[in-house]
């Protein structure tokens, strides 16, 4: 991702990473307290896990098939599809995918509304460079989070006397990233229309969690399930990836081209308006 | 480019602002008709007037009269409804051409917004990647916020130090500045009074922004008056001076005898048994020669207030647009 737009204005490199510099080091604190919220969350579920594979299988009868549905859960009594439903399928996709969408829909409007983004665009630099360096900036919490719980995840189960296939596991992370980005652009396109910075967080993470349950409850009937294509969880398939190793490489570029879209819509949308 | 004419201009070379006056070459700020309106509330109406090399060009008006619209206007920061500018000449309708001026521009808001958790060194650095900071160390000389702790616990004057720095510090041609007095102590008005005072004598063009006349009185070589979006006054300072006078308070020993102590220049007279209040429009030093010959226990001279020139001077029909 460059950070430059190709202005005119950036002839020193300083004129084209400022931004991104400063917003990389905002993103630090919380990246690195969702990788503590994981580490805990994974002490927990690891801990369980011997003890719950064996019930599993009764606990899957025991359930109604449309629950598991919901999560998109299989195999549970297997590592892959423990940690699958319980890490990935919900504190990944929504946790994160909220996380993303909040500092997404901050980007813009939390700026505009402190006056900083009076003195940035007093700088000789152009509006499109100060959209591209922020969005560029989301590298710091994609590395730390993806690096940060793979690892977690990957040691957690040895450590249980358990073992992932590190590709796989490399996979679930990967192909997450253009499904984070999407909800990073939900929120940066909310971050450029809406004046308040509370009123753009709030109907970012708002919109993802809505989305993700229309996914989840529209994949239930197969008569609805059209209606999830619209979702950007629907692209992304943690258990598919970890359980059967199926890496659903088209949908992640989808994915990708939403993202793109949405930053492209951000950057139009911002140039144009007042400040 | 237009924008390399200014890079002609003596810009090292010391010289007078009435010198830089008489060479009324092309305006570093043109400002035709400007309209910025939000619904039903015009915020500049229709504002029309130049700035010109190595002036300092006072922009004066009460709390809300449309300012600091016009600053943001000529930044890009807003589009203008209706009329244009050219600020260091180029078309503030012109992103592109704006983008490139403003390496030349220095600008101090009225309201500061930093990074609040970083250091003021850091947040110095942050501006010096963007534009240079040739001048850092100089101007630290003159004013120094406390470098080395986190925005977030500076107080507001320290705030607007690091705001003059960085408005400063990477040399610019012009600099607006937006209410910059405001938060900072009488000691550090004076100096940074004198700052801009060199500066317009190295040729620097100043933009300032002000609700207090007394501030403008004292550095502006020009000013523009706007109430209520327009611009209703452009002139000398001078000849702002003679017509704004000052507001007098006098306590006499003896209740006053209209007849011998009211001249000519006093105006708006109010008498009340040993009390007078009036604004005096002549020279202090005949007001002094004047008050002598009564016996006083006594006086109160200050500047009148904005809104009192208004009355005296532009009508004080609220509606009245454009003047």
């Amino acid at each position: 991702m460059t950070a430059d737009t190709g202005t005119g204005t950036g002839t020193s490199t300083g004129t084209t990473t400022a931004i991104l510099r400063v917003e990389s080091g905002k993103r630090i604190r919380g990246s690195v307290g969702l990788v503590v919220i994981f580490v805990l969350l994974s002490a927990l579920y690891f801990s369980m896990f011997p003890s719950l594979s064996e019930e599993m299988e009764a606990i899957e009868q025991a359930f109604p098939a449309f629950f598991f549905e919901l999560f998109g859960i299989e195999a549970l009594h297997t590592i892959e599809g423990f940690i699958a439903a319980e890490i990935y399928a919900f504190f990944w996709v929504i946790l994160v995918g909220i996380y993303f969408a909040y500092v997404g829909a901050g980007l813009i409007a939390a700026d505009i509304d402190d006056r900083k983004m009076d003195l940035t665009l007093s700088n000789p630099i152009s509006r499109e460079s100060v959209v591209l360096q922020k969005v560029a900036a989301l590298w710091v919490p994609l590395v730390v989070l993806n690096v940060g719980v793979a690892t977690i995840v990957y040691v957690g189960a040895l450590v249980i006397g358990e073992s992932f296939d590190p590709v796989a596991l490399a996979m679930v992370h990967l192909l997450s990233v253009p499904y984070l980005l999407v909800c990073a652009g939900i929120g940066l396109v909310l971050s450029v229309i809406v004046d308040r910075p509370r009123t753009a967080r709030a109907a970012a993470l708002t919109l993802v969690f809505v989305l993700w349950v229309v996914d989840a409850v529209s994949g239930l009937d197969p008569d609805f399930e059209w209606i999830g294509a619209a979702t950007p969880s629907r692209y992304y398939d943690e258990t598919a990836i970890l359980v059967h190793e199926e890496y659903a490489i088209a949908d992640a570029g989808i994915l990708l081209a939403v993202f793109l879209l949405l930053v492209a819509i951000a950057v139009v949308v911002f140039t144009r308006r007042d400040i | 480019m237009r924008t390399q004419t200014d890079a002609d201009e003596p810009a090292v070379e010391t010289e007078s602002a009435t010198e830089a006056e008489s060479t009324r070459e092309s305006p570093v700020i043109r400002i035709d008709g400007l309209t910025k309106r939000y619904g039903d509330v015009t915020a500049n109406d229709d504002v029309t007037f130049d700035v010109y090399s190595g002036e300092i060009f006072g922009y004066l008006g009460p709390n809300g009269a449309g300012k600091t619209t016009t600053i943001r206007l000529l930044l890009g920061l807003i589009k203008p409804t209706a009329g244009t500018a050219e600020v260091l000449g180029a078309d503030i309708r012109d992103r592109r051409a704006l983008t490139e001026a403003k390496s030349a521009v220095g600008y101090l808001p009225d309201t500061l917004g930093f990074e609040e958790r970083l250091t003021g060194r850091q947040v110095l650095d942050y501006f010096a990647r963007m534009r240079g900071d040739e001048r850092r160390a100089e101007l630290l000389d003159l004013f120094h916020p406390p470098l080395e702790k986190p925005v977030e616990t500076y107080s507001h004057g320290n705030k607007r130090m690091l705001g003059i720095v960085q408005a400063f510090m990477h040399d610019p041609d012009l600099i607006i500045l937006d209410e910059p007095t405001s938060g900072l102590d009488p000691l550090k008005q004076d100096r940074m009074h004198a700052f801009l005072e060199a500066e317009r004598d190295a040729g620097k063009t100043i933009f300032f922004s002000s609700h207090v006349l007394s501030e403008v009185q004292r550095i502006c070589d020009r000013v523009g008056i706007i109430r209520e979006g327009g611009l209703v006054a452009l002139e000398d300072i001078d000849d702002l001076l003679k017509r704004s006078g000052k507001q007098v308070r006098v306590q006499l020993a003896e209740p006053v005898d209209e007849a011998a102590f009211v001249t000519e220049e006093m105006i708006d007279v109010e008498t009340v048994d040993r009390t007078v209040r009036f604004t005096y429009t002549g020279e202090s030093s005949a007001l002094l020669e004047h008050l002598v010959e009564f016996e006083i226990e006594d006086v109160d001279i200050g500047d009148p207030q904005l809104d009192d020139i208004f009355k005296h001077y532009y009508g004080d029909d609220t509606s009245s647009e454009g003047g």
